[in-house]
């Protein structure tokens, strides 16, 4: 365990250090008037060591806009945009798993021909155009969802975890339930229209990962054993088919932040996208080397959490524990 | 000399000769080919047979509906805009730079992810281990935000913006084709090709390349996908082609203040997209069928 352990946070350490060099570049080619380089040498190598230093003690320098702390404004925007992406990720994995299961189950059947049909029209539609249409939808149902911005501007919340979905329980004595509700109300369509693009993906690795265990050797033998179909599905081949789509569906995690910030743009919710957008349309570019910092971070250390949980909870990957390459 | 004219040999048909025959028994996967045969052809030639110019203002015509819709002109079949251009002849320009540009980086960065994915997986030490690690470092950031960086740093243009999603798409590619010449790699005829001394060039290409061309259509497919998609949001973004240049996903952003004045100048543009990838995804799949039964 511990090797594994000390294998993974290497390959972190090395990463980070590349990710703080290309943040490092954008820093002196982009920004005017960084503040966290120091300049007073001019070799490159100092000046990085300076700005490593920074950055390890959470100095990233102050917005030129609002002379707000660059690290705490990011951070809060990223939380809304993750909570974008859960909440989108738990709409399809609602759909997206049983369709998947069907599919690997009734290969080639109509069935599963119309079940890759949606698959393959969620992947065609580009998630800003159903986000511009579902942007019409007020005029047509008349105000049920709003479709604009973070929360009803009525509500004033104080920032604690920067998760507005927390924050709004914390003053459940102010305003009952009721900001919550309107804060899920805020996030529940641009959450669907994310969805579209998530269902695809979680289909087809679903339905790849069933057909594969369905045409593996102990489910044969399960068969021969004379167990009922229903059985040999929920006990045997779900349990062995859906750990191994967590491992793709990571590689797909810079895809799937990457479509969240173009959704906040279209719906004007205060996320990492429109933060970042309107900070360099404002000409404000130190946030880009922050933004991406605090991106790849998570995207990094989310990769790595995954990897230890499925070691957790896989038997097949539990033996990369025990293998010295 | 012996001729034999009527007793005709069987001629043995090549592999690529028989997975195209099973590719031609599936209608709706030909069908999605000469489609995208035709859009092509359609982009390319546009500014030839289309009898208004994209850029042609009419202000006696603005705001058409489509002709089958009450105030409609036959001459402006997909009607027109908010300063009267027609509507249709945009779409194909549009087309041009999208899919254009979708097609070139497919090629572009298959090539190059393919080349670089194979010299990884059939070399070994200090060059694999460099360049997984810098894989992995570009995997993390996601295209948008590279897409942003490059533009901040060269400023917005259609040749940055495809630069920077080539950029984005590499490193996937690299490693899906990274993946399935490693799984290759530990087959037996592999190393039968590998004790008769083959070198790595024609062991990739002999031993290699027969053997992958199922998944290299999978990424291949994913890889145009993905920069349909990347090209038309970072156009709507406004970081895509600049202004006298059209592109499908800036066709929308001009128009979503009309939103509610003429649904369709954002409607057709997202349809066109939806049935370019789609037809994509069709073609890509029946040839993936084909070359899977050509296999077995």
């Amino acid at each position: 365990m511990l090797s594994f352990l000390i294998r993974r946070l290497n390959l972190l350490f090395i990463t980070a250090l590349i990710l703080t060099i290309i943040a490092f570049i954008i820093e002196k080619n982009v920004v005017v008037n960084n503040t966290i380089i120091d300049t007073s040498s001019n070799n490159y190598l100092l000046q990085y060591f300076s700005y490593l230093i920074n950055i390890i003690t959470g100095e990233f320098g102050y917005s030129a806009l609002d002379n707000q702390p660059l690290l705490a404004r990011g951070l809060m925007f990223f939380a809304s945009t993750i909570e974008l992406c859960l909440l989108g990720l738990v709409f399809s994995s609602l759909v997206a798993i049983p369709l998947g299961v069907l599919g690997g189950l009734f290969r080639d059947t109509k069935l599963d021909y119309v079940i890759m049909t949606i698959a393959l029209s969620g992947l065609s539609l580009p998630v800003f155009w159903v986000g511009v249409m579902v942007l019409l939808l007020p005029g047509v149902w008349g105000d049920l969802l709003p479709v604009d911005g973070n929360l009803s501007l009525v509500y004033e919340v104080p920032s604690v975890t920067g998760f507005l979905l927390i924050d709004t329980l914390f003053v459940t004595d102010q305003y009952g339930l009721f900001a919550f509700f309107d804060r899920l109300a805020h996030l529940l369509l641009p959450a669907l229209v994310l969805s579209f693009f998530l269902t695809t993906e979680i289909i087809r690795l679903t339905r790849h990962s069933m057909t594969m265990v369905m045409r593996s050797n102990y489910i044969k033998a399960a068969y021969a054993k004379g167990f009922s179909r229903r059985k040999i599905v929920f006990a045997h081949a779900l349990q062995n088919a859906l750990p191994p789509i967590i491992p793709q569906l990571r590689l797909q995690l810079s895809t799937i932040l990457s479509f969240a910030m173009t959704i906040e743009i279209v719906f004007n919710l205060d996320g990492m996208g429109d933060w970042l957008l309107s900070s360099l349309n404002a000409g404000d570019y130190g946030v880009l080397p922050v933004g991406m910092l605090i991106i790849t971070s998570f995207i990094l250390f989310f990769s790595i959490l995954i990897d230890i949980l499925m070691v957790i909870i896989s038997p097949i990957m539990r033996g990369s524990l025990y293998a010295n390459q | 000399m012996l001729i034999n004219n009527e007793f005709n040999e069987d001629k043995i048909q090549s592999p690529l000769q028989y997975i195209w025959a099973i590719f031609k028994s599936k209608n709706i996967a030909v069908v999605a080919m000469w489609f995208i045969i035709v859009l092509v052809l359609a982009s390319l030639f546009a500014p030839w047979f289309f009898p208004h110019s994209p850029l042609e203002q009419n202000a006696d015509k603005m705001l058409l509906p489509p002709y089958w819709f009450e105030g409609g002109d036959i001459n402006h079949i997909l009607g027109t805009d908010d300063l009267g251009r027609d509507s249709l002849s945009r779409l194909f320009h549009g087309l041009q730079l999208t899919l254009g540009g979708a097609l070139i980086i497919t090629v572009c960065v298959s090539l190059l992810g393919m080349a670089i994915g194979a010299s990884a997986a059939l070399t070994k030490g200090i060059k694999a281990s460099v360049l997984h690690h810098l894989l992995d470092a570009l995997l993390t950031i996601p295209s948008l935000l590279s897409a942003l960086i490059l533009i901040a740093i060269f400023g917005p243009s259609y040749i940055n913006c495809l630069i920077a999603i080539s950029l984005s798409l590499l490193p996937q590619f690299i490693r899906g084709s990274f993946l399935a010449i490693e799984q290759e790699l530990s087959k037996q005829y592999i190393v039968a090709l590998q004790l008769d001394g083959a070198t790595k060039l024609r062991l990739f290409r002999f031993g290699i390349m027969p053997n992958i061309l199922e998944p290299t259509i999978t990424i291949i497919n994913r890889l145009f996908t993905l920069a349909v998609i990347e090209i038309a949001t970072l156009g709507f973004l406004g970081f895509g082609a600049q202004l006298p240049q059209t592109e499908l996903g800036s066709l929308i952003a001009s128009s979503v203040d009309l939103i509610y004045l003429s649904p369709w100048l954002v409607t057709f543009p997202g349809i066109t997209i939806f049935l370019v990838i789609m037809m994509a995804n069709v073609f890509a799949e029946g040839l993936r069928h084909a070359v899977i039964e050509g296999e077995e």
